[in-house]
């Protein structure tokens, strides 16, 4: 078996009185391609969040490769020995947003080249050099001084995309990320996840792309209420899930598709 | 009108212009830290953000001259400032204007902080807290970089509303432009000509600056620009 890259252990938050996540236990190994699924409201995109402490669970352990936090009660204040591990863990992440997040004041090859010239402190010529092989990976060679305005929501994401492998992160987490696009541009962002997967690289994916999900994973969660109702390899949970109300998730999407 | 008098009352009033210029510069940076002095303050608690609040709601709510005026006039009815260490200073019109031009900045000048401020989307700070920044590198590549270049244009307004706003100075005796001025008005009693030469070097220098804030703009923020406009800029 292969090392464990990201374990999260009972994780609980609720929002205002509203139990959203209810006991989550969650591992990727190296390699693994998570997609997690569930109707609006089951808790997977707070799930995800909550793996970088975007959101701060109520309870339970995150780890990510080897930083780790735990977190025993909804008031928990961060020592800086701790904030700083939270530093650590987050540096060992990629996280994709559904509506890209780049910033506005820098071009494309600046908001890539930013994280590991200004963070992790790597020579410039490197960084330069590494963003500028990461956007043509991502099919945006023509695009290094372009600045985010003037991109398609398509390119943009790419260029997030771009941004988060340029971190050299250990795992990448997407959050819905073909959500905020126009249908014509789903399929370049599908496409590069797609190859990311290929190439054996660690990742979790939230998102309402059945096909996409089912054909990327190698493992499937499907989430109801906080909770996890359904877990295995793809061809159960999207074909043959044993719960009934996955069954009706995955076979509503199927109608729908 | 006379060409001559003009001609001989021109560098008269030019002599003034250091003046308005050291007022203008010293009250926008003592305004400036005034601003910052207020974000500050207002980030730190309920009772700080309050006191802020105040502090700005007088002095938009008043207007300047009576606060020379306060300043300039009224300290001085106060025993304890009058007999304290800074009243060598406090007796200086320069010293006054300058305070009072200052404080009232930076009433102005935290408003457009705020705005500023508010403007930096929260995606673009997600996007940095999850990257592993600092709260001090994140404020320094990311949140106050898009909140200047948000604010640049009020802050540019700013700028020579607070050039204007020195000719009150006059009013306590400061030799600037519109001082220089009202004492050759008085001398010779030719109110137009001078007023009007007075005027148009404000006008100039109100010109010079927003031209300046306009080219800095476009060169933080090219983006702002359709793609197609660039080329006939």
């Amino acid at each position: 078996m292969k090392p464990i890259t990201v374990r999260l252990t009972d994780i609980r938050k609720s929002f205002g009185g509203q139990e959203v996540l209810r006991g989550v236990d969650l591992a990727a190994r190296d390699g693994d391609v998570i997609a997690i699924i569930g109707a609006s409201g089951s808790g997977k995109s707070t799930l995800l969040r909550c793996i970088p402490l975007l959101e701060i669970p109520d309870q339970g352990e995150v780890s990510v490769g080897d930083a780790q936090i735990r977190i025993r009660d909804s008031g928990h204040r961060f020592s800086r020995a701790e904030r700083q591990t939270v530093r650590r863990l987050r540096g060992q992440l990629g996280f994709v947003f559904q509506s890209f997040n780049l910033w506005p004041h820098m071009t494309a090859l600046q908001n890539v080249m930013e994280v590991p010239l200004h963070v992790q402190g790597r020579p410039r010529a490197e960084c330069r050099e590494e963003a500028e092989a990461m956007l043509a990976k991502v099919g945006l060679a023509d695009k290094f001084d372009a600045w985010p305005a003037h991109l398609s929501g398509g390119q943009q994401q790419r260029v997030a995309i771009a941004r988060a492998l340029a971190m050299r992160p250990r795992a990448l987490l997407f959050d819905e990320p073909t959500s905020a696009l126009d249908p014509e541009l789903v399929g370049e962002v599908l496409r590069v996840i797609r190859a990311l997967a290929e190439e054996g690289r660690t990742m979790l994916i939230v998102t309402h792309e059945m096909t996409f999900a089912r054909e990327v994973s190698n493992q499937a969660i499907y989430l109801q209420d906080g909770r996890v109702e359904e877990q295995g390899p793809p061809e159960q949970v999207f074909l043959d899930p044993q719960s009934e109300r996955c069954r009706r998730f995955v076979g509503m999407s199927r109608g729908e598709g | 009108m006379d060409i001559a008098f003009i001609a001989q009352i021109f560098p008269k009033l030019l002599a003034g212009l250091p003046l308005t210029l050291l007022l203008a510069v010293l009250s926008l940076l003592g305004g400036g830290l005034i601003a910052l002095g207020l974000s500050g303050l207002r980030a730190s608690s309920w009772i700080g953000a309050r006191v802020a609040d105040f502090y700005v709601y007088i002095f938009r709510g008043t207007p300047l001259l009576i606060q020379i005026f306060l300043i300039y006039y009224g300290l001085a009815q106060f025993p304890a400032v009058r007999h304290s260490v800074l009243w060598p200073l406090l007796r200086e019109p320069y010293v006054c204007a300058v305070l009072a031009l200052m404080l009232n900045d930076g009433a102005y000048t935290s408003e457009i902080l705020r705005g500023g401020l508010r403007a930096v989307s929260t995606g673009a700070i997600e996007a940095a807290r999850v990257s592993g920044m600092t709260r001090l590198t994140m404020l320094r590549r990311i949140v106050l970089p898009l909140a200047f270049r948000q604010a640049l244009p009020a802050y540019g307004a700013e700028i020579t509303s607070m050039v204007k706003a020195t000719s009150l100075a006059s009013v306590v005796t400061l030799m600037e432009i519109t001082g220089i001025a009202r004492a050759e008005v008085s001398e010779t009693y030719r109110a137009i000509e001078i007023f009007l030469c007075a005027a148009a070097i404000y006008l100039v220098l109100v010109t010079v600056i927003a031209r300046a804030v306009d080219w800095l703009e476009q060169h933080l923020s090219p983006y702002r620009r359709p793609t197609g406009a660039r080329s006939l800029a």
